[in-house]
């Protein structure tokens, strides 16, 4: 195909459906860059697994590249997964780009039309300049007028006195430009809506902190956001978020499409293919990667009252730890965000230790967000046979944003610059939905995978307790224990999705938790079956490994004129 | 009447059919089977006796009856005729750079891929092959000319074709054109040198009917891996817990203070009497029930295997003045060390021609084959892991089978990732791989106005190619296994033709001499090839999950999972392609008096690849040669018989292996990289389109400038022919994919003039012909190739290119100015760190620590960063050299050909997996067991085991860098010939019989299996990297026999 056959409507559409094609980080096996488990849309990598969500999972050192990304070593610039990441991203970029350089040539497209599609385009722009400025930070930002034919592709992240440019306003310019171009809603329920662009621009200004202007907007998209399929933004059933069959229900914002079966192959959950119960039996039956760690699991118990332990979580007996059992409450939560042994893992039976391929390093705990239920096998998981991991791929869609990011992001407002009951009200909002019992986890009864719900609720898998916090608890605690709470709240609610790094990102802001957050997280764990058991004198650099380096290659070819374009991140080699 | 005898000077056998002329008459006769003639002569008749390959005579005859006239041999090559570019010259007469292979030595090999048979055998040329039956040989003509392929053009009987698949019985003889003097008259395709090949014909008398074939065995390389046996290996695997202070742990060892080798791997550490290890509760999935092999399987030898291998090759040809004709049937099988690789080839050849009137002349030349070669490859479902990789990876506590004589494998748990070898090889069993191939031509020849020969020819190949795998549900994996399986079947044909028409005139006035060509060519490439899958098919045999062969269509299964595309066909073209070149040429050449030659060529050449703007080139050459020996003076200089000197200019171009469509920026469509689920279905994606692949029109040819200076001479009684020549090849304009940015977008970079490289070397050859008495004679032939090739400018702006290896972000090599092409890159280890007085006191390194690799700080800057990279090693041998003796002592013959390669360096990658087990706990090697570093090991040669990956460990280094020469004893054949008389009443002609050793020995420091490594076909960039290679080193023997009635 030409250029003459695609200026057209229904080639731009095409190239528009081409830019939406790379939300999973799926580019192809074909691309020399390998299988691009580093550029998975969840982002499991780089926001679970480099923080204190889960273990790289594996024998210690398969998939050398991310140990060394999960040791926080100094020296990573060189492994594919960063060159995976940042190679996704511009191919993301230039497809939205090549969408914006076609349109003002295609002359069967109306005014309204190519709006939207405009619309769609630097949503797309934006939310992949989004994923690298937040992986990368010192990423560089390009829009329509770098190409190949104008030969200025050795954009800069520096500008000309070697300070680093920063490109926070102009993702914004895009998510603006969707806000006021794009409609609520859409003919397909995948396409990026208002409410969508809305709720990045949010996102970003959480990321700059900027309170003030991320809350009018939070609170429009709390009381009259919608998706594009025309429902009012809600909480639904906890499980019904990781279900394929239950997928883009009202709490979903923004999400990946994924299809199984479909003549591709990858256009499944591809980049969490690693992340199954390993060994054959098990669910997937490759590679146990991505295992829940023993901090997180522990985040869920709750006390009598069936609030979270916020300060002392950590302390003590060890939930699923053999050797010392916690026994106390938990959060059901947790038994949808991980497998524990014992405990049903949908209708597969029972979590089996012989699903943790390497019980020295990878804990007890199995992802569960990514998987499908056994009587899903061949619906929504592929049977498409040329790839190596079939069994692996599922429909399940990577949520980017859904409601319960929204209502904790505007509980944070609440708490830095507006009212703590208030701020209290939406941490309940989400903590009154994990009550509900309806949703839980039972070790009796049947699963079935059409509603995420069990048939026969007599006998919950575990001590469950949850409840919501006392009426004003915050307000009397005051502004610090509001925040952690607000913080502890969103740690489980959105545990596994590939969140929790930048979280601790962003709430670090130049003071230094993440650090220690981290390097506390390393101490205790390395005494556990831990990934940090073989690697005890891993540590978190302060002031570097907040973000992730800039891939060699790219600083390489970049700077191969001589003059430095591309310059690394502090305190990389 | 007096009846006189021809005998041959130096064996003293009749010369049959020599030409007996009384001087100044028409009187002459020719001799009979025994040399013999008879004519009436006087005592002062002078006899002029000539015949081929002999100085022409005279002999007075005097008084003697029965006069006896012995016949110098002559110089055996000058008065060849050799077929260069478009037409034939005397070897005398050449003034490029021309090498002419011997024949007899190079069918001295049994192979299947002819081409692997230049090795040695020309100055110049540098081949490299594989152990592989019918793998393609890298073959570089004076150095890589270009960072694609490197294969030179392959003129079969006037038509490009291949030499891969020939009949290697049916060559008559090899040239190969090396500099722009003799090749530059096919301007495009002649950068990387030219072959050219001709085909045996018939010849005038009565049918002559050949027989040649041998049989023999293959023996494989028998050193193997160097593995440590399970014992060794759970110690090692404790040693990577101690050295790191870690209580080890290991679901098949234990965790006690000493590793305890399990009787079962499955169950996990079995003891022998534990309940699920009675056979009645074996099941494949939940308990495959496998004992551990205590003693290691040898996996190298389990897929290694002794392997025969045969040819045969039957012609009948003849002719009469009108017409002639050679007709020959050929059948190769090798059976490969591999198990379940070969190559079987049937191939039939049809060579005619006719003199329709004395100036009109017709002829074609008509080959066709049929081949059986299932690969080895990658296979889709088994982790895209070969079974050579495997065999090294694999640990050996795991044996072959289980217990109920299933697949054994790492589904027995904490035993790495890699799948059983064997089982990847026997599940090839019944795979096709097939090749239909007709190539020839047919040709019609004018002479008219005496001087001027009209010539056209057209001919072409038709290739059509099946090939099908079936990938199994392999439930003895570590991964995957409980895939669906599936099944794959590939066909395509691809198709090129060549118009060639010349016009020739050639013309003698005096001393003058000279020969005029001038000439038009079209050639046309095109191809289509498909492929198609389907999953799910029905087991045939539940327990070990297989499907009869019979259901492997693309009917059976489920037609829900079936795929369909264009794919890649096996030259690595993505289909559907299609080609044009349009060319005119012209050449010249003058000869004044044998002694002073002059020669220029002229091509101007048209490539549809190109943009209309940058399409056509011209390619010019000069070359001259002065025969001194011709001079009056050297008439007195005795020992010199012949000595020409020479020189050559010349331009030459390349497409290299640039994609036909290079000039466009293409938009394409593809399910998993376009289309998208945008509706929300989970079972349909919505079609959407891409940028594949960005165009360049800029893009134009590369070009080749080569200057050439040499000399022929023939000294002492024509015992001795040499050849010297010094070159310099650069290369403008290389074309290379772009290394673009990721800032670009994800499409494939267009092919780009990107730079300069240089090659630089010699290429000498030496020919002894000896004799002692009259017995025994030998014929000594050394030939020596070197070059120097470096990297001379990129395109400005860019002061490097990185060569990535596939599928991995890692730099292996770098493509820099004033670096060889292939150059190795990456941080050059300088030790070990012995205390942590060292590591403080050495530039700040990332996870220093004693036991580990201490890099070199290139820069100086107290860090060691990306920038203290720098180039450890040269894939480039200094030099080759082949040496090849042949000698006979009356009836027997006997033939030795050695071939060294030296100063090149080989990165054995293998070591990345057997030295630092600890990824998977893959198989350890026994270097990593007893010679890794400890605080009591100072001067290990590897590094500390450890459990987890560092910088140290993970990080591409020079620690892979090997010395990569060796001195082989490729071949000794010693053969008898029955004496004639006694077979004679038989029927039987000619009576040889023969036996043949290949690779008896091979004389390295590299510590791999075999220093000899292909790299890829398609690209020059990497090579001389070792990931586990099919060794070429395969010992074989033969015995043979040739024949002709």
């Amino acid at each position: 195909l030409s250029a003459e056959n695609v200026t057209s409507l229904t080639g731009v559409q095409g190239l528009l459906i081409g830019a939406y094609s790379v939300l999973d980080g799926e580019i192809g096996l074909a691309n020399s860059v390998g299988f691009a488990y580093g550029s998975a849309g969840s982002n499991w990598v780089y926001g679970s697994v480099c923080a204190d969500d889960s273990y790289k999972g594996s024998t210690p050192t398969d998939q050398p590249d991310l140990v060394l990304l999960q040791t926080w070593s100094v020296s990573s610039a060189n492994t594919s997964y960063v060159q995976q990441k940042w190679q996704m991203l511009f191919d993301g970029i230039q497809r939205s780009n090549e969408v914006l350089r076609v349109l003002p040539n295609v002359k069967d497209v109306s005014d309204a039309d190519g709006k939207v599609i405009a619309g769609e385009a630097r949503f797309l722009r934006a939310f992949y300049h989004f994923g690298g400025k937040i992986v990368f930070n010192n990423f560089p930002y390009v829009d329509e007028s770098i190409s190949v034919a104008n030969n200025n592709l050795n954009v800069p992240n520096v500008d000309k006195s070697g300070k680093f440019i920063d490109i926070w306003p102009n993702i914004e310019t895009d998510l603006k430009f969707a806000i006021d171009n794009l409609p609520e809603v859409q003919p397909q329920r995948g396409r990026a809506n208002k409410s969508a662009a809305k709720a990045f621009l949010a996102k970003v200004y959480m990321f700059e902190h900027r309170y003030a202007d991320a809350k009018p907007l939070l609170d429009q998209l709390i009381s009259s956001g919608q998706t594009a399929g025309g429902q009012k933004y809600a909480l639904v059933n906890f499980e019904d978020n990781f279900n394929a069959a239950t997928k883009n229900s009202a709490e979903s914002v923004f999400a990946y499409q994924a299809s199984v079966n479909d003549g591709s192959q990858l256009n499944g959950n591809y980049g969490d293919v690693l992340n199954f119960p390993n060994g054959p039996g098990a669910p997937g039956g490759c590679c146990g990667f991505n295992n829940p760690s023993f901090n997180l699991a522990n985040a869920f118990k709750t006390d009598a009252n069936g609030l979270p332990l916020l300060d002392t979580w950590n302390n003590g007996n060890v939930v699923s730890d053999s050797s010392n059992l916690y026994t106390g409450n938990l959060d059901p939560r947790i038994d949808w965000t991980m497998g524990r042994p014992g405990v049903p893992y949908f209708d597969w039976g029972p979590d089996s230790k012989q699903w943790i391929r390497d019980p020295a390093t990878n804990g007890v705990f199995s992802p569960k967000k990514n998987v499908y239920a056994k009587s899903q096998a061949g619906t929504y998981s592929s049977t498409e046979t040329a790839f190596w991991g079939a069994t692996s791929i599922d429909a399940n869609n990577v949520n980017f944003i859904r409601f319960a990011d929204i209502i904790l992001w505007d509980a944070e407002c609440e708490v830095e610059i507006g009212s703590l009951n208030q701020a209290e009200v939406y941490v309940n909002q989400i903590r009154n939905r994990a009550a509900d019992p309806a949703g839980w986890v039972y070790a009796s009864g049947s699963y079935n995978a059409g509603n995420s719900k069990y048939s026969s609720q007599t006998k919950p898998a575990d001590k469950y307790k949850v409840s919501a916090y006392p009426t004003g608890t915050f307000t009397t605690q005051g502004q610090a224990y509001a925040r952690k709470a607000v913080q502890f709240e969103r740690r489980l609610e959105l545990a596994m999705e590939g969140h929790r790094f930048f979280d601790l990102q962003r709430w670090d802001n130049g003071t230094g938790t993440m650090a220690q957050i981290l390097n506390t997280y390393q101490q205790v764990e390395k005494n556990r079956n831990s990934f940090y058991y073989t690697n005890p004198t891993a540590q978190f650099h302060k002031g570097i490994n907040e973000y992730f380096p800039i891939p060699q290659k790219q600083i390489d070819v970049e700077n191969s004129t001589g003059q430095v374009n591309l310059k690394q991140n502090p305190g990389y080699n | 009447k007096r009846t006189g005898k021809v005998l041959g000077f130096d064996d003293k056998l009749p010369v049959i059919g020599a030409s007996v002329v009384i001087r100044g008459s028409s009187l002459g006769a020719i001799t009979d089977v025994n040399g013999s003639f008879t004519l009436t002569l006087k005592a002062t008749d002078v006899l002029v006796v000539s015949y081929v390959g002999y100085d022409t005579q005279e002999f007075t005859v005097g008084d003697a009856a029965a006069p006896v006239i012995k016949l110098h041999p002559a110089s055996r090559s000058l008065n060849e005729v050799v077929v260069t570019g478009y037409s034939s010259q005397r070897k005398k007469d050449i003034t490029g750079a021309v090498a002419v292979v011997n024949v007899t030595n190079l069918k001295a090999v049994p192979s299947g891929s002819t081409e692997s048979l230049l090795q040695g055998q020309a100055s110049g040329v540098t081949v490299v092959s594989s152990g592989a039956p019918g793998s393609a040989s890298n073959i570089k003509i004076r150095g890589i000319t270009s960072v694609g392929s490197t294969d030179p053009l392959v003129i079969v009987d006037g038509t490009p074709g291949s030499l891969h698949d020939l009949n290697v019985n049916d060559i008559q003889s090899i040239q190969v054109l090396k500099d722009a003097g003799s090749a530059a008259i096919y301007g495009v395709r002649g950068s990387n040198g030219v072959v050219i090949v001709t085909t045996k014909k018939g010849k005038v008398g009565t049918p002559v009917i050949t027989y040649d074939a041998y049989y023999g065995t293959q023996r494989p390389n028998s050193k193997g891996w160097n593995l440590a046996n399970p014992t060794e290996t759970a110690k090692a695997i404790w040693q990577e817990y101690k050295n790191d202070g870690l209580a080890p742990v290991h679901k098949q060892y234990g965790s006690g203070p000493e590793p305890v080798v399990p009787d079962y791997i499955t169950p996990t550490a079995g003891k022998n009497g534990d309940p699920n290890t009675n056979p009645d509760t074996y099941a494949l999935y939940s308990n495959q029930i496998t004992k551990a092999n205590k003693q290691g399987t040898d996996w190298f030898h389990e897929i290694f295997k002794p392997a025969p291998m045969q040819s045969h090759s039957l012609s009948v040809s003849g002719g009469t003045d009108k017409s002639a004709y050679l007709f020959s049937l050929g059948y190769l099988d090798q059976q490969g060390t591999l198990i379940e690789t070969m190559l079987k080839r049937y191939s039939l050849r049809v060579n005619t021609s006719y003199k329709v009137k004395d100036h009109i002349r017709l002829g074609e030349n008509l080959y066709a084959f049929y081949k059986q070669n299932p690969g080895y490859t990658n296979l889709p479902g088994v982790n895209s892991t070969n079974a050579i990789n495997a065999s090294y990876r694999i640990p050996n506590i795991i044996p072959v089978y289980d217990i109920m004589g299933n697949y054994a494998g790492a589904g027995s748990q904490s035993l790495g990732n890699a799948p059983n070898p064997v089982a990847i090889q026997k599940r090839t069993k019944d795979y096709k791989n097939d090749d239909w191939q007709i190539s020839g031509n047919a040709y019609a020849e004018v002479d008219f106005l005496k001087k001027f020969t009209a010539r056209s020819s057209f001919g072409g190949t038709v290739d059509y190619f099946y090939n099908n795998a079936f990938v199994f549900t392999g439930y003895e994996n570590a991964e995957n296994s409980t895939n669906p399986n599936s099944y794959i079947e590939n066909y395509g044909f691809s198709t090129s033709w060549t118009w060639t028409n010349t016009l020739n005139y050639k013309d003698t006035f005096g001393k003058h001499s000279i020969n005029v060509l001038i000439g038009s060519e079209a050639i046309k490439n095109l191809g289509n090839a498909v492929g198609a899958s389907r999953g799910n098919y029905y087991l045939t045999n539940p327990n070990n999950l297989t499907v009869d062969p019979n259901l492997w269509t693309l009917n059976f299964g489920e037609s829900g999972t079936q795929t369909n595309a264009n794919i890649v066909n096996p030259a690595g073209q993505q289909t559907p392609y299609q080609l044009a070149l349009y060319s005119l040429f012209g050449r010249f050449d003058y000869n004044y008096n044998d002694k002073y030659l002059l020669s220029g060529t002229l091509r101007r050449d048209g490539a549809s690849v190109f943009a209309t703007n940058n399409r056509y080139g011209v390619f010019p050459s000069v070359t001259g040669g002065w025969r001194i020996s011709g001079e009056q003076f050297m008439k007195k200089v005795d020992w010199i018989n012949d000595l020409k000197i020479r020189a050559g200019w010349g331009k030459l171009g390349s497409i290299s292996n640039i994609n036909s469509t290079n000039a466009f920026t293409l938009y394409g469509q593809g399910a998993v990289l376009s289309y998208y689920d945008i509706a929300g279905s989970s079972n349909h994606a919505t079609q959407g389109l891409y940028i594949s692949q960005f165009g360049n029109p800029n893009t134009s040819w590369e070009e080749d400038i080569i200057t050439n200076i040499g000399f022929d001479a023939t000294i002492i009684k024509n015992k001795v022919d040499m050849s010297f020549e010094v070159y310099k090849k650069s290369i403008n304009g290389l074309l290379f994919p772009a290394a673009l940015p990721s800032t670009a977008g994800g499409a494939a970079a267009p092919f780009i003039n990107a730079g300069n490289i240089e090659n630089k070397g010699i290429d000498a050859a030496v020919t002894y012909h000896g004799s002692i008495g009259t017995d025994f004679k030998m014929d000594l032939t050394g030939t020596f190739t070197t070059y120097d090739n470096k990297v001379v400018s990129l395109p400005k702006g860019t002061a490097y290119l990185d060569i990535g290896s596939g599928g991995s972000s890692t730099t292996y090599s770098r493509l820099q100015p004033g670096h060889p092409v292939g150059a190795f890159f990456g941080y050059k280890v300088i030790g070990i760190f012995q205390n942590a007085a060292e590591v403080s006191s050495a530039p700040t390194q990332d996870a220093a620590a004693p036991g580990r690799f201490r890099y070199q700080d290139v820069n100086g800057d107290g860090k060691i960063d990306a920038s203290d990279r720098t180039f450890f090693g040269n894939p480039n041998p200094k030099f080759t050299s082949g040496l090849n003796i042949g000698a006979s002592y009356k009836n027997f013959d006997f033939l030795l050909f050695l071939y060294a390669s030296v100063g090149n360096d080989v990165l054995n990658i293998v070591r990345a997996s057997t030295d630092f087990p600890q990824q998977f706990d893959v198989a350890i090697s026994k270097d990593a067991v007893y010679n890794s570093w400890t605080p009591d090991r100072p001067n290990a040669k590897v590094p500390m085991l450890e459990r987890s990956s560092n910088f140290s460990n993970t990080t591409f280094s020079s620690y892979y860098d090997e010395s990569g020469s060796y001195l082989r004893f490729k071949t000794m054949v010693l053969g008898y010939t029955i004496p004639a008389l006694k077979l004679k009443r038989i029927g039987i002609e000619k009576l040889r019989l023969f036996i043949q050793g290949t690779n008896l020995f091979t004389i390295t420091k590299y510590s791999g299996l075999d220093p000899e490594l292909p790299g890829s076909n398609t690209s020059s960039t990497l090579f001389g990297i070792d990931g586990g290679a099919y060794p070429a080193n395969q010992k074989t023997y033969t015995a043979g026999v040739n024949m002709s009635f």
